[in-house]
């Protein structure tokens, strides 16, 4: 409590000599213009964040949540439930009583759920009136958290057991038991209760465990059976590890473990026509990993074409511990599907720049043109990293000013160097906002949460351009590479630059790729 | 009780890792192979014997994190301590003139090389900075059970 009280007071005292001092230097963003109101959050979103909190009694530690939440369209929060998972120690359907809520013609707005005497709060930026990215801003007496995460709305009429049937794909990642990075990702089949099949790759602190059985089963809570019929939520085993589970709707399973560590992720419908052949490839993809290495914390992001088994025009963008690595060839390459369990497959390049050490993955496509994506790089038979992410086919090129226009959602999360004013060390950092891209330049508004700071900032200014080289695929990678600079000032600035990898017109994927007291990673999306 | 446990289990883990590496030298890190140290592996650990000539709680030396500049008998040694909480969580403090032992590895990063540190010990007082595989720990791993109990009022 004490550490919480002096890190409010220096931010608050920092952030009151800047006003004192500067107050006719402060930017404020202009009025949001877009087409957003209050009434386009309405009704119940499945959400999740994952980052640090601190409260009173420890010190700051990871954090994630998952929940579900009620809009009445008009700025209340009617209801809903949460849970929540701290380094291992979980508080499990914390009923939200009440809150309130404001969208911005933007999309840009603030979230407060109220849960009994206590409360949270959010910034939030709506992608469309279904589903919208969001940051934990809570800095009350009682706890400071952050985190990064998003809101899906959820349909009410899946709110069964028999709705969580047939194939979907999972990625969860977080810490295992004794608080040590771990990521599995894997396939499983419900059948409206017990899982009938499955196959998962885990990497548990630098443990790999390869295309190993899943088994387990969904079920109502039996200490909070209504949950289910109200907010989709039930109590899921996955291989001996509980999870509480939230139903957006019969396509996606939002889950958060309640033993053994602190994992989470969604689980989503695989679809029939995920392709049985590496024959039937022939698409680009972009792939986005976050994680952890032993040089801290690890970010890539990346793309490749693929042909067949044959890949060619690898470009990747490297974070590792603050050092930026490019790549911009593969002197093999190469990807393959697993005959024996759909939608499985490893992907492997060699970049020039560790021509002993090639780069491995694992991935399980949810469809033709997407999935989830683990590393699985070994050196000297070591786990290089504990990372994972997603794939997406790569549609919509050549990118360009006309085609990256309008309005977007903008997100980042992951760690960088911070001041309280007392004590300098490397700590979270979430980003959430929204821009107006025109002519590739961006202008647009973010809230920031820099976690040693103990209070987020509102409302910076966020400026910047994007540059495009290309899609990947021109001859010579480095020159197709794609960068984008955001500049947030508030009574004082900061750029940060990037690599872009661009989806589609509608979605890219980030990582900064200078200044080394950052590692960050994050998405740009089109909002609908 | 539990605490004094952990304190034993780190004492522990400190004194197996130190006889295993009793007959091993600081090693420079200039010698390295790139690709060799790309990775953590614990029976390449060895141990530094220094004393403290800067600790930087958020230094602009890669990795990102703490590091300590160390004065051993081979020279100025760079280490990477990892997230600064957790030896301010420890309660050990680096201060220049302390002398300290610190248990790891070196590793590359790009032309670079520095050395990890697991373990760091000054005096009897000793903190666990990476996890056997190398990964730097977080506040998490140095929690107290009371102190684990606490964040179930977490919301």
């Amino acid at each position: 409590m004490k550490r919480l009280f002096l890190t409010v007071l220096v931010a608050a005292a920092l952030w009151s000599s800047a006003c004192g001092g500067y107050s006719n230097s402060i930017v404020t963003p202009p009025p949001p213009v877009g087409k957003f109101s209050v009434a386009d959050l309405k009704g119940q979103y499945a959400f999740v964040t994952n980052g640090e909190s601190f409260t009173g009694g420890s010190s700051a530690t990871p954090l994630t949540r998952t929940g579900s939440f009620t809009a009445d369209g008009a700025g209340n929060i009617t209801g809903g439930v949460e849970d929540v998972n701290a380094a291992g120690a979980t508080n499990l359907a914390v009923q939200i009583t009440g809150g309130s809520y404001t969208v911005n013609a933007d999309g840009r707005g603030t979230l407060t759920l109220l849960l009994g005497q206590s409360s949270i709060d959010f910034g939030i930026t709506l992608t469309s009136i279904s589903d919208g990215l969001m940051i934990d801003e809570t800095s009350t007496s009682a706890q400071s958290s952050t985190g990064s995460g998003n809101f899906i709305k959820q349909n009410s009429g899946s709110f069964t057991i028999a709705s969580v049937a047939g194939p979907y794909v999972f990625d969860f990642s977080g810490l295992n038991a004794t608080q040590g990075p771990e990521s599995i990702l894997g396939q499983f089949t419900a059948n409206g209760g017990p899982i009938t099949t499955g196959v998962e790759d885990a990497n548990d602190n630098g443990a790999l465990a390869t295309a190993a059985a899943v088994s387990g089963s969904f079920a109502a809570d039996g200490v909070n059976p209504g949950t289910l019929t109200g907010f989709g939520r039930g109590i899921a085993q996955l291989n001996g590890v509980q999870y509480v589970f939230y139903i957006v709707d019969a396509t996606r399973v939002r889950l958060l473990s309640t033993s053994g560590g602190m994992l989470s992720g969604d689980a989503a419908a695989q679809s029939s026509n995920v392709p049985t052949s590496v024959s039937s490839i022939n698409a680009s993809f972009v792939f986005i990993v976050a994680g952890s290495s032993v040089n801290g914390g690890i970010t890539r992001v990346g793309r490749f074409t693929a042909n067949g088994a044959t890949v060619t025009n690898v470009l990747a963008d490297t974070d590792d511990g603050g050092r930026f690595i490019q790549t911009n060839s593969a002197t093999t390459a190469s990807i393959s599907l697993d005959a024996t369990n759909p939608g499985r497959g490893t992907f492997t390049f060699t970049d020039p720049n560790f021509a002993s050490t090639p780069g491995t993955y694992v991935f399980y496509l949810s469809s033709a043109t997407q999935g989830v994506i683990q590393e699985t790089t070994l050196a000297n038979n070591a786990v290089f990293d504990v990372a994972d992410g997603s794939i997406v086919a790569q549609t919509g090129s050549p990118f360009s000013s006309s085609n990256i226009a309008g309005t977007y959602a903008l997100n980042w999360s992951g760690l960088s160097l911070q001041s309280n004013g007392v004590f300098a060390t490397q700590d979270e950092e979430d980003l959430v906002g929204q821009v107006i891209v025109s002519s590739l330049n961006l202008a647009g508004a973010a809230d920031i949460f820099q976690f040693q700071n103990g209070v987020p900032v509102f409302d910076l200014v966020a400026s910047g351009s994007i540059s495009i080289a290309g899609d990947g695929t021109s001859s010579s990678g480095s020159s197709s590479r794609n960068t984008m600079s955001v500049r947030l000032t508030k009574s004082n600035s900061t750029t940060v630059n990037f690599a872009i990898y661009f989806v589609n017109p509608q979605l890219a994927f980030f990582t900064n790729n200078q200044d080394s007291n950052r590692i960050v990673a994050g998405i740009l999306k089109a909002q609908q | 009780m539990k605490a004094t446990i952990r304190n034993r289990a780190v004492a522990l883990a400190l004194g197996i890792t130190l006889g295993m590496c009793i007959s091993a030298t600081a090693q420079q890190a200039s010698h390295l192979d790139v690709q060799q140290f790309r990775t953590y592996e614990v029976t390449r650990e060895s141990f530094l014997l220094g004393t403290v000539v800067k600790f930087d709680s958020a230094s602009s030396a890669l990795p990102i994190g703490a590091h300590v500049i160390l004065q051993t008998s081979s020279g100025q040694m760079d280490v990477h301590l990892g997230n600064a909480k957790v030896l301010q969580a420890g309660h050990l403090e680096l201060n220049p003139g302390d002398n300290v032992r610190i248990v790891g590895e070196p590793l590359a990063l790009g032309d670079s090389t520095y050395f990890a540190a697991r373990i760091v010990q000054k005096g009897a007082q000793a903190v666990a900075v990476r996890n056997a595989r190398g990964f730097p720990l977080t506040l998490a791993a140095a929690m107290t059970e009371s102190q684990k109990e606490a964040l179930r009022g977490v919301r």
